[in-house]
């Protein structure tokens, strides 16, 4: 290009370059009460550049006609053979000179937008576009007609014109596409331009830009299509973009680690395992590439270490936790799965699902290698390894079940080393809460009493601590929680003692003092959790809370199951268990013809209190006159 | 009043003041006395939007006469007594940059008459805090005792300031099984008296101003936590009884300066510079999780500081009052609507966590 060399030229060159330092350099220093300043300075270098581009578009132009009539004139005769309404090659003179003053209009149009003049950038980047539209695409303009969309689709964004900005950002993924297929040449960049000779980028930052900029595309349209509530579209677009960053090396490693652990959350409400267990595997490993984590004594020593330190244990404390949801998860779909209607394992359905599974093997294999998978050629091999470690298919027997809870486990104990009680109080007891839900699933699978009331047991262990320590001031509802799941794990203690029981002939002393231990334990819990509703005066509230209406209605109708249930050789203590019982199931029962709206929210066990009610008084009757008659 | 008792349940109530209009302010042109809304009851605001205008329902409306007094006995009287009781409690102030929450909160700036007819919730909170704590230590004849501490936080980029050292650098929030979420290593300062506790807040608050400047820092873009602990002492036939409680006065950040975090809707996220990092890529997929099916999922990403230290008083069991401040011209019809609305969404935020339980095999 003659032009390049002209002294002319170096100065067009150098004004670029300036607005560019001046945009993205300087402007970040400006003044509160100047804030653009530096934008605006930009602005006017641009403007007299594109003055400059015209000039030197006249005298090229004069040039062509007077030396080359003839090759205009095959230019003429080449037009039917371009794609329809292009009036010449974006690789010709005349391309290149429209491409150069579209990419000065698109620098313009962004520099208006930021300076909060957006009708003017709009116009500028439709310019713009009008522009390059005339050309082909070629190696030279793909990459403007790419980032002009990007920004267009920004704009009409913001202008609550969502279907707009879907347009403009979908035309854009297309033509990237195309390209690739039909050219897939590291295509110029917009700086590349307004280079002097020498000095242009490399063919491998050239790639680099090009390929971010359909990145930014890809994470657009997720946030398009989140906002439009294509909610399946707008994770694949995350997928995507999460894959090309890794790709093409564009990431912060810890962002990216966590982006990925919570699109793995997104996969497990979705119920795909496998590839929830792909992104925490690759979240894992590329957590790993943030550096080594600063020992305490580094910590001390600079308040850098010590914020990256934080840092780094945090963000790979967090991934635990959702290797931790992931485990669960997988089990309790699994526990759904092979449930029957009183929530017992089910022999005949975990035969059936076995067979079943044999025969899907061989599918699943092949729809497992066309998922996307995410790694570079560093980083597949770690990933893929880390991936084996845990199944992603639903565990079927204990031994299954067992294998995945491990895992679980031992998230769980690199979770808590992080989110220690000292310190991070509700993280810690989350993080137990889902420990002890990874027992309770973890039993249904266990076929001995014994041994699933021992799971049970180590569920109130963890709990049972923390819950009495607790502020209630402070931590009210989760208060309210390890009380309800401890009473919950107390009265499924009494239920797994009371079957073994049954299949003794006559239950021991000491079978009846732990079973009522058990009974009493749990009333206390369903009981605390009661009292914390009571008002400051200590009264119960007439009409409760949506949120606790269930809860506390289930409260009084599980003491009163329990009250029924101690066993007692004494007659005066019978009734008196039997009377408090009846009291409970009459609560129930009275509450629901005060607020006839409870009734849908606790059917069966009203349904229950009512019967119970009629027939408890019988019972209270015939003990006391058999205790009036001993007298 | 019976319907005013129902909602004693309530976590949160909401106290809009529209603020007088005053010439000089930036927010009116001179002369433009249009305004855009009207008090139309104690309970009630409404708001002049095109085509017909919109009603909204609060626990009470202050409107432009509204004395600071009459402020103070509706929201934070009820709020100080219960402290005493031993229940946490806090005051919002919320609303645009200009809209009047200093002047609610504080008083007329550089106030230091302590007796001015003008001056805000905060120091009128200490004085009746103060008159019942000595009230109690008299009648209780010695028997009980209380201790009172403060500490001046602000929160600024999601970082954590504290604003009795001025030299300290970021401080972290924690939390203790006893004592909930604290800032570690904030500097507690005693106060014996309401003179010695508002000598603490106005140290406090001129660092804040100070801190506008030197880094740069603006003080609307900034939020403002004075927290008092209360430690009662009750010495009874040989059993000693403490119980502490909190109040926190929170001054939120200019309202116009929220917008980025609150209700941003379809605003996409801009990735172009190169530094730039997709972090919010992270928020789109958190979006998607939210119409999930209730399974159990961890999400990462944690809730911002502010939100984290007065968790408790979002829900729960604590008694919280946000005064929305607003006003009333016509060219801050866009503001004031947003503040609006987001006073009324206030009203439903709650602490959403609820009891886990498993419904399969309950009766056997």
């Amino acid at each position: 290009m003659a032009a390049n060399q002209s002294s002319e030229w170096r100065t067009v060159c150098e004004k670029f370059r300036l607005a560019q330092e001046l945009s993205d350099v300087e402007s970040r220093k400006d003044p509160e009460n100047n804030p653009f300043r530096s934008k605006y300075k930009a602005r006017d270098l641009l403007k007299e550049i594109h003055c400059s581009l015209k000039k030197i578009q006249i005298e090229e132009e004069g040039e062509a006609d007077n030396e080359a009539d003839s090759e205009s004139r095959q230019t003429v005769d080449k037009e039917p053979e371009n794609e329809c309404g292009k009036s010449c090659s974006g690789d010709s003179p005349a391309g290149l000179r429209e491409a150069r003053l579209a990419v000065v209009q698109y620098y313009l149009g962004v520099n208006h937008i930021e300076t909060e003049e957006l009708s003017a950038g709009e116009q500028h980047l439709m310019t713009c576009m009008k522009l390059i539209d005339k050309c082909t695409t070629t190696r030279e303009n793909v990459s403007l007609f790419i980032q002009a969309r990007n920004q267009l689709g920004i704009l009409w964004a913001g202008r609550d014109e969502v279907e707009k900005a879907q347009g403009f950002l979908e035309i854009a993924e297309s033509m990237y596409l195309l390209y690739m297929r039909e050219d897939g040449q590291p295509p110029l960049d917009l700086q590349d331009f307004f280079v002097v000779e020498g000095e242009e980028l490399s063919q491998q930052e050239k790639i680099r830009r090009f390929e971010m900029a359909y990145t930014h595309t890809l994470y657009y349209l997720a946030q398009v299509y989140k906002n439009l509530q294509q909610y399946e579209r707008a994770g694949q677009y995350c997928h995507s973009t999460l894959q090309r960053q890794l790709e093409y090396k564009q990431f912060v490693p810890l962002e990216w680690a966590i982006n990925a652990a919570t699109l793995s959350q997104y996969y497990i409400t979705k119920t795909r395992y496998m590839e929830a267990r792909h992104c925490l595997a690759a979240a894992s490993v590329i957590a790993t590439l943030a550096g080594e984590i600063p020992s305490e004594a580094a910590a001390k020593e600079s308040d850098a270490e010590c914020e990256k330190r934080e840092e780094l244990l945090q963000k790979r404390a967090e991934i635990a936790r959702c290797w931790i949801k992931y485990c669960l998860n997988l089990m309790q779909d699994a526990k759904k799965l092979l449930e029957d209607n009183i929530g017992e394992l089910d022999l005949d359905r975990q035969e059936e699902l076995k067979r079943a599974r044999r025969n899907e093997e061989e599918e699943k294999e092949k729809g497992r290698k066309s998922a996307i998978l995410f790694g570079s050629s560093d980083t597949f091999d770690s990933i893929c390894s880390l991936e084996e470690r845990v199944s992603s298919m639903l565990p079927l027997d204990f031994e299954e079940a067992r294998s995945i809870f491990l895992v679980g486990q031992s998230y769980v104990a690199q979770a808590k080393e992080y989110f220690a009680i000292d310190g991070h109080v509700t993280d810690h007891i989350e993080i137990l809460q889902d420990h002890s839900a990874l027992f309770k699933v973890l039993a249904f699978f266990e076929q001995d009493l014994e041994r699933r009331c021992k799971m049970h047991k180590r569920r109130v262990d963890m709990l049972e601590p923390i819950c009495k320590d607790l502020n209630a001031q402070y931590y009210l509802l989760i208060c309210r929680q390890l009380q309800f799941e401890l009473a919950e794990t107390y009265y499924e203690m009494m239920d797994l003692k009371l079957s073994v029981a049954d299949k003794q002939d006559q239950p021991d002393v000491h079978t009846i003092k732990k079973f009522n231990h058990l009974c009493s334990s749990s009333m206390k819990y369903y009981q605390m959790f009661l009292d914390s509703i009571r008002s400051p005066e200590g009264k119960f509230p007439e009409k409760l809370e949506d949120d606790l209406l269930r809860p506390a209605l289930v409260a009084r109708f599980r003491v009163a199951r329990l009250q029924s249930k101690l066993i007692s050789s004494n007659p005066a203590t019978q009734m008196e268990n039997l009377s408090h019982s009846l009291e409970s199931y009459n609560f129930v029962v009275q509450y629901c013809e005060e607020n006839p709206e409870a009734k849908t929210a606790v059917e069966t066990e009203l349904e229950l209190s009512i019967e119970m009610v009629s027939l408890l008084p019988l019972k209270i009757n015939r003990i006391r006159s058999n205790i009036a008659s001993c007298n | 009043h019976e319907s005013k008792r129902q909602s004693d349940g309530d976590a949160i109530k909401v106290f809009v003041r529209v603020r007088p209009l005053t010439q000089g302010t930036g927010l009116m042109t001179d002369g433009d006395h249009s305004l855009c809304l009207t008090v139309s009851s104690p309970h009630t605001v409404r708001l002049h939007c095109k085509p017909e205008p919109r009603t909204f329902t609060y626990d009470h409306v202050a409107d432009m006469d509204t004395s600071q007094e009459e402020v103070f006995s509706s929201v934070a009287k009820n709020i100080v007594e219960s402290c005493m009781n031993g229940y946490n409690g806090t005051i919002f102030a919320y609303g645009q940059t200009g809209s009047g929450k200093t002047f609610t909160m504080l008083g007329p700036s550089e106030l230091d008459n302590f007796s001015d007819e003008l001056r805000g919730v905060i120091p009128r909170s200490f004085e009746y805090l103060f008159f019942l704590i000595n009230r109690e230590v008299e009648r209780s004849g010695g028997m009980k005792s209380f201790l009172c501490k403060c500490s001046f936080i602000e929160i600024y980029n999601e970082q954590i300031y504290d604003l009795l050292d001025s030299v300290s650098t970021s401080l972290f929030l924690r939390e203790d099984i006893k004592r909930g979420v604290f800032v570690e290593g904030a500097v507690e300062k005693y106060a014996a008296s309401a003179a010695e506790a508002y000598q603490v807040l106005s140290m406090g608050w001129r660092n804040r101003r100070v801190a506008s400047t030197s880094m740069n820092r603006e003080s609307s873009r900034s939020h403002a936590v004075f927290t008092m602990t209360l430690e009662s002492k009750e010495t009874g036939q040989e059993v000693v009884n403490i119980r502490t409680s909190q109040l926190n006065l929170v001054d939120l950040a200019g309202s116009e300066r929220q917008r980025d975090t609150h209700a941003e809707g379809s605003r996409l996220k801009e990735a172009s510079s190169i530094n730039r990092s997709l972090m919010c890529l992270g928020q789109v997929i958190m979006a998607l999780m939210d119409v999930s099916n209730g399974k159990n999922r961890h999400i990462c990403y944690r809730d911002s500081k502010l939100t984290f230290l007065l968790r408790d008083s979002l829900g729960g069991n604590a008694k919280t009052y946000i005064i929305a401040n607003v006003h009333p011209g016509s060219k801050c019809f866009g503001e004031t609507l947003s503040t609006l609305q987001f006073a009324q969404r206030a009203k439903l935020i709650k602490n959403k966590a609820m009891v886990n339980e498993d419904t399969q095999g309950n009766v056997r």
